[in-house]
């Protein structure tokens, strides 16, 4: 309950965007409809990454599995190639300047990253 | 035994063509039995193409006459999806099981006005700290750069 509620309270943040720069409403039941099938579709992909990880013999889910979620368009696959991309090189500065090494744990955190901003594209789509 | 049986009489229908297109007699009983033609009057059934409102399209919209083709829709008979349809040799998955719960639930708030019940059942779960209160501004700045 309490994830649900950090969801709707997303969706809502999110859903009050969309409708401020497209100048329309989202009724309540709508948002928490969207907020719902957010909460699912994360379990869908939760699944799905991991199986990707394990099918690469891996247990941490990378960016890699991240892109394999967004497969099905490619302009969707293009923009999380994109982000991915950009969150990389960040974090290969943030390396340099805190000369830390652990590739391992980098990958696990940008895939983490990547996450959320599949959802919001989710969401968009719902 | 059977197996062996079965792929033999395979082979034979097989003779003619070890390609991957139809041989002349499988072509002459698609185009009398299956294919659709102009005098059957019936338009021709067609998916709908997937398309992005929020990002740029890569995908090649394919141009075609809207006339003469039927798009089949996903959400003309949504009002039957909040419950299981039968199958026979794949059950449903969890994503669909998803779909369905997502659809009984729209059916029922469908009637509600103004207060949402969803909204006030989880509301008071909610611990600030697990949103990102930030994401709001970046997601802005993300949408109008693309």
């Amino acid at each position: 309950q309490r994830l649900k509620a950090a969801v709707h309270y997303t969706v809502g943040c999110l859903c009050q965007d969309v409708a401020e720069e497209q100048d329309m409403q989202f009724s309540k039941q709508t948002i928490a409809a969207i907020s719902e099938i957010t909460f699912r579709q994360c379990e869908n992909f939760a699944k799905d990454l991991e199986m990707f990880a394990r099918h690469a013999k891996r247990t941490t889910v990378t960016t890699e599995d991240v892109k394999l979620l967004a497969r099905r368009s490619s302009s969707l696959l293009k923009y999380i190639t994109q982000k991915s991309e950009e969150i990389t090189s960040s974090n290969m500065e943030q390396k340099e300047k805190k000369k830390k090494k652990s590739s391992a744990v980098k990958g696990g955190t940008t895939g983490k990253q990547e996450a959320p901003v599949t959802e919001n594209e989710d969401s968009n789509m719902a | 035994r059977m197996l062996s049986k079965e792929r033999r009489s395979g082979q034979k229908q097989m003779y003619c063509h070890e390609n991957w297109s139809l041989s002349p007699e499988e072509f002459e009983i698609w185009d009398r039995l299956y294919r659709i033609k102009e005098s059957d009057g019936i338009k021709e059934p067609v998916l709908p193409q997937s398309r992005f409102e929020t990002l740029e399209n890569l995908e090649e919209v394919t141009k075609r006459e809207e006339e003469a083709t039927h798009e089949l829709s996903l959400s003309e008979w949504r009002i039957w999806q909040n419950r299981p349809f039968p199958t026979a040799m794949v059950d449903h998955s969890d994503r669909c099981y998803h779909f369905i719960s997502v659809m009984e639930m729209i059916e029922l708030m469908r009637d509600e006005q103004g207060d949402c019940s969803y909204e006030l059942e989880i509301q008071p779960h909610l611990c600030i700290e697990d949103v990102n209160v930030q994401r709001n501004k970046s997601h802005r700045s993300m949408t109008t750069s693309t």
